[in-house]
């Protein structure tokens, strides 16, 4: 049973194409077969997250086209033989492809691989159609700012009217000091507000611009940020994983896990 | 002196009532002549006309409206049965229709999130959340079962004794019938939300906290 899980937002800059590149990753890590497709047309760069930009020869636009075979599109990642990924073309735009051509090349990948993830582009216009025109399940990556709570609010409005129902969030940039001085909404504030379950906070951890600049997703290792995205991937996998301590004091944690049922 | 004819008049039409023991006839020409008496008070009124004293079949109702016409200026609209058997019928077959038709409001289940819109002809019940540019439009009231951060509009045809209720009142902007009111510059939500009503008075949106007494005080239609 393969599934396709659209990364999405709404707002720009809150780490889809980071959340994409370690989600996909955890996932090959764990002996799945993924594909990883930056939906992105003409600003594309879940490629160069995630190091594979000098090996690109053809794209997604080109396979919609029919100027290649999917097997020549797909890149292979460096790390993980059943990695791969499908970039996006950097010299067209996001109406070279329409949401039905998306469906059709998901339901191609479908039949080979356990999970394809599609890095969703900013917005709610022609590239957010396409990208969610396949989708089986949503990640919703926000961060605890008023501005991106609203577009995600947004977001999940729109893919439930599309009919995809399993929605879950991942709270990114978290920073407990300023949770704790009352400085930042805390996970139980952006869970009520948006009203969907969580499946992991991401806390904001210098190695992940480190690793991002680099070229090699961090998910698996021993940062904060790479424990953070190995257990939501294991969450992604149906596996009950406890939350990770982000704050070294009582308070937000023991709320969240009596929220979650798992104290 | 016993009058053989009588008029009584309401807003809307008149009764004309007969003397039961005389003829046809004559109550005819008795009526054409108090018709044709005070035909400057009534003028050409549009009216309609019921009956009541003798019972008159079809045909002499005919005759009656038309002597009425015939002696003043008054258009009859219509001749109202007063035969209590019939107008049972016609109750009952009125308000089997209207309570087919009748249609208390809408509930809608579920967060209503930014860019959202649920619209209804009377009243709207949202079992959950209104997000911030999440819209309820409702022509009679509506109720929030959650906490309300969107904007309400209740009323929007004018009824301006429509009003809006949530547990956790934080609304953007609250509109009542063609009066509107928006939240204060840089408030942020409640901390202990507490359920309050938004009505009317006087021109103006009040918010106050639900409790007997204001419930008391609010009249709706």
């Amino acid at each position: 049973m393969s599934e396709v899980i659209v990364v999405t937002s709404g707002k720009g800059g809150v780490g889809k194409t980071t959340t994409s590149a370690n989600v996909g990753t955890g996932l090959a890590m764990l002996n799945k077969k993924v594909v990883l497709i930056d939906t992105d047309i003409g600003l594309r760069n879940l490629d160069v997250v995630m190091g594979l930009e000098n090996r690109i020869v053809y794209n997604l636009v080109d396979v919609v086209e029919g100027n290649c075979r999917m097997k020549q599109a797909l890149i292979k990642d460096k790390r993980y033989d059943n990695l791969f990924l499908l970039p996006s073309a950097q010299t067209r735009d996001k109406s070279a492809v329409s949401p039905e051509q998306m469906k059709k090349l998901t339901d191609e990948l479908r039949e080979e691989y356990d999970y394809i993830i599609l890095d969703c582009p900013a917005g709610i216009e022609q590239g957010f159609k396409n990208a969610i025109s396949g989708a089986d399940r949503a990640l919703i990556v926000t961060t605890p700012e008023v501005s991106a709570i609203r577009d995600a609010d947004r977001i999940i409005g729109l893919l439930e009217a599309n009919g995809i129902h399993k929605i879950d969030l991942i709270i990114n940039r978290i920073r407990m000091d300023l949770v704790r001085r009352g400085d930042m909404m805390s996970n139980d504030d952006v869970i009520e507000i948006l009203a969907v379950s969580l499946i992991g906070a991401v806390p904001d951890d210098e190695n992940i611009v480190i690793a991002s600049n680099q070229g090699e997703p961090l998910v698996g290792n021993s940062s904060a940020a790479g424990q953070a995205y190995m257990n939501i991937v294991r969450r992604v996998l149906g596996e009950e994983v406890p939350y990770l301590d982000l704050d070294s004091g009582s308070g937000f944690f023991s709320r969240l896990l009596k929220r979650m049922g798992l104290n | 002196m016993k009058q053989s004819v009588m008029i009584k008049g309401n807003t809307y039409g008149i009764t004309v009532v007969l003397d039961p023991e005389l003829p046809f006839s004559q109550l005819k020409e008795e009526v054409a002549a108090k018709f044709q008496e005070s035909s400057g008070f009534f003028k050409n009124a549009r009216m309609a006309l019921a009956f009541e004293g003798k019972e008159l079949d079809s045909a002499e109702q005919m005759e009656m409206v038309s002597a009425i016409t015939a002696n003043s200026s008054i258009q009859v609209l219509c001749v109202v049965d007063s035969d209590k058997e019939k107008e049972e019928i016609f109750r009952s077959k009125a308000e089997m229709v209207q309570s087919a038709e009748y249609n208390p409001g809408l509930f809608y289940k579920g967060t209503l999130r930014g860019g959202q819109v649920v619209e209804s002809e009377n009243n709207i019940v949202i079992l959950g959340d209104v997000n911030p540019g999440g819209k309820v439009i409702a022509k009679g009231s509506i109720i929030v079962l959650g906490a309300l951060k969107g904007n309400a509009y209740a009323g929007i045809s004018g009824n301006e004794k429509a009003f809006v209720a949530a547990l956790d009142m934080a609304a953007m902007q609250i509109r009542i019938g063609d009066t509107i009111a928006r939240c204060e510059d840089g408030r942020e939500g409640n901390e202990d939300p507490v359920p309050k009503i938004a009505f009317v008075e006087n021109g103006n949106i009040y918010v106050e906290t639900i409790c007997k007494e204001v419930l008391n005080d609010i009249n709706f239609a």
